[in-house]
């Protein structure tokens, strides 16, 4: 009995320090988060202006493969504008698929044929991001890292200068500069 | 690549056989020496949960320091897979509370897992399952982890830091093709973190019942800015199981291990990776000195990418395991193994993977008066190569994989292992799989150089004439992955010919027996899984898996093992396990299986209960209570119930631990 008090004594402690805690550090879903810096990477990144193929096209952020990043991306661009150009959020199942592309976002199941899809947007103006293992390292420009519940930044500058985008130093600032070795 | 071995002789749940005590007793040798040494969610989201809109406010740095759940994160590149692949994920680890690599994989619910006593585990896919199963392939970062012996794993030296673990792809069904050998009912493979994302300092300890005690630290850094390494140590005490009477097995132990990995990209497209084991684990036996087991292993790896879709890969290994069982059995192994393997792009529609292989052993056996493996002293060598070509003939739709593995050991020579499978995606979500393969399970040491006593005459001898057991299998699966929810179902038909059987040599006489290839097998079932993410913070899974073997002798066999040692699996089992992140920084994972009977030895059915309670006080600190096998004070997993000395059971354990990351 004495046991059982004791028991659920710690347990409401435990469960009222958490709740004190939690207002201290904000959270939210790890898709949720990588939709958002999708979102944001619009604004951080300078496309040259043959990548759209008018001065009214959209924006558009791809997704190849499936991700569960997909529905929050939706939700979080919807009726967003950068610099006069609406948003819109396409679905790839293949790289053949890719036409007119900004951001594209590379999950995980389509990660295995990373090199194949690295090579064949390569010379294109698309900032290519990922949550891969050594996707900077492989020719990728910008990794999730997940560390510690937290959400870090690689970005291989080499990979989008070569691909002639411009990235803002308000971005690189805060984000790990990855130098392929050997470079 | 290469040996795997029989589970006859883990027929310990024989019957009384037709008569003599001769047979019975020379069985008996066998089956003791083999025993011994062979041996709800919170659907709501919290208040500080953020929006998309108030995400959207937040400044690329406030973004980077917002903290993020993931337990719905998905099964990775499980989508494309032709065959019945489950993946244990690092998360799944660390929430399971799981403290020992066999704990782990019962989270693969495609495999039956059994505890035997405090070391000993039965772990197999679609049945054939013994604490000597021998139809299972074990890799530990492209190491295969079996014992010439018996072609088996020795579970209680296969140890491995869990917070380095990457993930762990269990495949069920006959992997030969690319795998080789052993692989005829199923794969694991554990793959480990890669350096550069273990950096700093881990700590962990922690104890309770069962578990009593157990403390790892992992350091990680940096050499040069392409070079990472870590190092670890690592230790556990653990409580006897007991006997049915609720009393002490003396089956207690306690390990140490250590061990390195140093990754380098010398290049963009190169890496080279070392990595190196080292361990020592002491553990009672009744009425004897303890059973000491040492060893160490070093592994190098190195790959580069020639082209986009054009690799190649080497790996060289090295693996020394030292067993002592005092009064019954020792072995020294050493093993050596190189592969080389390529992959290639050819046009636009295939993609071709070939390898080689060599591996040499050394194994040196201390042979008591009752039992012997003779010579006591072998080496032996395999040579394997293997070509896979895998055909886009519909691009992204339809996907033919056509591939062979050729082998050749010393006992049987060449073997062939073919295999053939078709994948095709219906539509965004759906995926069809089939696959025709054969798979051999070539002869091991127990096979055709066991003999009971160690001086003529023998009571059981090992077959000269001992070959392949070979199997035939179907598999067709679905796999459907739609929003929230992920769902898989395999079924399989497997036709085995040539399974191990003791024959008499001059019937009536039950003895001598002689090991042989006189039984012949089927099996058939189905393994299903769902994942459904309820919300972004609960998450539910369950597995169901129906299996039947049936083992019968050939016409022409006098065999008396009755096949019952391929006959010790469960006809079905059933797991639900929840995870769901509490109010913040608090999570709870409970895991609840269902295992069926096993009538061969008489088992009973069990359904037992795993709970793990985790809270973060802060990021750098976790604390944790674990809770397994709760239903119960103590049930039998796995073993006959006239198991010398009583059949070993698991008691409820329940232990807390803390981990501080610097």
């Amino acid at each position: 009995m004495a046991l059982l008090k004791a028991t659920y004594v710690s347990a409401a402690v435990l469960v009222a320090s958490a709740a004190c805690l939690q207002a201290q550090a904000a959270r939210a879903a790890e898709s949720q988060v990588k939709a958002v810096f999708l979102f944001n990477f619009a604004q951080f990144v300078g496309w040259p202006p043959a990548a759209f193929p008018d001065s009214g096209a959209p924006l558009v952020i791809g997704i190849l493969g499936d991700d569960p990043v997909e529905g929050f991306l939706d939700q979080t661009v919807r009726g967003e504008q950068v610099r006069g150009r609406a948003f819109q959020v396409q679905r790839y199942h293949s790289v053949d698929e890719i036409k007119t592309c900004h951001v594209l976002f590379i999950s995980r199941p389509s990660a295995a044929r990373l090199d194949d899809v690295l090579a064949s947007v390569r010379s294109k103006p698309i900032l290519t991001v990922s949550d891969d293992d050594r996707f900077a390292e492989r020719g990728g420009m910008v990794r999730f890292v997940t560390d510690h519940n937290r959400i870090r930044l690689q970005i291989n500058l080499d990979a989008a200068q070569a691909a002639s985008l411009t990235i803002s130093s308000k971005l690189l600032r805060v984000a790990e500069i990855v130098t392929p070795p050997g470079r | 690549m290469s040996v795997r071995s029989n589970a006859l002789v883990t027929s310990k749940g024989h019957r009384p056989m037709a008569g003599t005590r001769a047979v019975a007793a020379g069985t008996w040798i066998l089956f003791a020496f083999l025993a011994c040494c062979v041996e709800p969610g919170v659907a709501q989201q919290p208040d500080s949960s953020l929006s998309a809109d108030s995400l959207k406010k937040l400044s690329i740095e406030q973004l980077m320091n917002v903290e993020v759940t993931s337990v719905s994160k998905r099964p990775e590149r499980l989508a494309q897979a032709a065959s019945a692949i489950q993946v244990i994920t690092q998360e799944d680890i660390r929430r399971s509370g799981a403290s020992s690599l066999p704990e782990v994989l019962r989270l693969a619910t495609n495999l039956q897992v059994a505890q035997v006593d405090s070391r000993q585990w039965a772990i197999s896919a679609r049945g054939f399952n013994s604490t000597t199963a021998n139809k299972l392939l074990v890799l530990i970062d492209g190491r295969t982890v079996y014992t010439p012996l018996f072609s088996g794993v020795f579970w209680d030296v296969q140890d491995v830091p869990l917070a380095d673990i990457d993930r762990i792809e269990v495949i069920s069904g006959p992997g030969a093709a690319l795998w080789g050998a052993n692989a005829v009912n199923g794969v694991i493979n554990v793959i480990s973190r890669n350096s550069k994302d273990t950096q700093g300092l881990l700590v962990s300890g922690g104890g309770g019942m069962e578990l009593r005690g157990f403390g790892d630290a992992r350091y990680g850094g940096t050499l040069s800015p392409a070079a990472h390494f870590r190092a670890y140590g690592k230790g556990f005490a653990r409580q006897p199981t007991v006997l049915p009477t609720g009393l002490d097995a003396t089956d207690d132990w306690h390990a140490a291990q250590g061990g390195f990995r140093v990754d380098w990209d010398p290049s963009p497209k190169s890496q080279v990776s070392l990595h190196g084991d080292l361990y020592d684990g002491r553990i009672s036996q009744p009425g004897a000195s303890d059973i000491a087991v040492t060893g160490h292993n070093l592994t190098g790896r190195w790959s580069h990418a020639i082209s986009a879709g054009s690799d190649v890969r080497a790996e060289l290994y090295y693996d020394r395991t030292h067993r002592d069982i005092p009064g019954t059995f020792g072995e020294d192994l050493d093993t050596y193994d190189v592969d080389l393997q390529q992959r290639a792009r050819l046009g636009a529609r295939h993609e071709v993977v070939w390898g080689l292989g060599y591996r040499n052993i050394n194994d040196r056996v201390v042979n008591s008066d009752s039992v012997a493996f003779l010579p006591a002293h072998v080496a032996r060598q395999w040579f394997t190569g293997f070509i896979q070509d895998e055909i886009a003939l519909v691009p992204n739709r339809l996907q033919v994989a056509l591939g062979s593995k050729i082998e050749h050991n010393d006992y049987t020579g060449f073997e062939l292992q073919p295999s053939g499978r078709v994948n095709w995606r219906l539509g965004p979500s759906g995926t069809l799989w089939t696959a025709v393969s054969r798979a051999l399970r070539t002869p091991s040491r127990i096979d055709r150089e066991l003999f009971v006593p160690a001086q003529a005459p023998y009571f059981l001898a090992g077959g000269p004439d001992f070959h392949s057991e070979e199997e035939l299998a179907y598999e067709l699966g679905y796999r459907l992955q739609r929003g929230a929810l992920a769902l898989s179902a395999a079924t399989f038909y497997s036709r085995y010919h040539g399974l191990r059987s003791l024959e008499q040599v001059n019937p009536p006489a039950p003895v001598p027996l002689v090991i042989a290839n006189g039984q012949e097998g089927e099996s058939y079932g189905a393994e299903l899984a769902a994942d459904y993410r309820v919300t972004e913070r609960w998450r539910l899974r369950a597995g169901y898996t129906e299996l039947r073997v049936h083992v019968w002798a050939q016409p022409t066999s006098t065999d008396m093992s009755g096949g019952r040692a391929e006959s010790n699996s469960p006809d079905r089992q059933f797991t639900v396990r929840s995870s769901a992140d509490l109010a913040a920084r608090l999570t709870l994972d409970g895991t609840f299986r269902y295992v069926g009977d096993i009538a061969n030895q008489q088992v009973p059915a069990y359904g037992e209960l795993d709970v793990r309670f985790g809270w973060q006080p802060v990021p750098q600190l976790e604390l944790s209570a674990v809770g397994q096998n709760l239903l119960h004070d103590h049930h039998a997993e796995f073993g006959s119930p006239s198991t010398p000395g009583g059949r070993r059971e698991i008691r409820r354990g329940v232990y807390g631990a803390v981990a501080w990351r610097f």
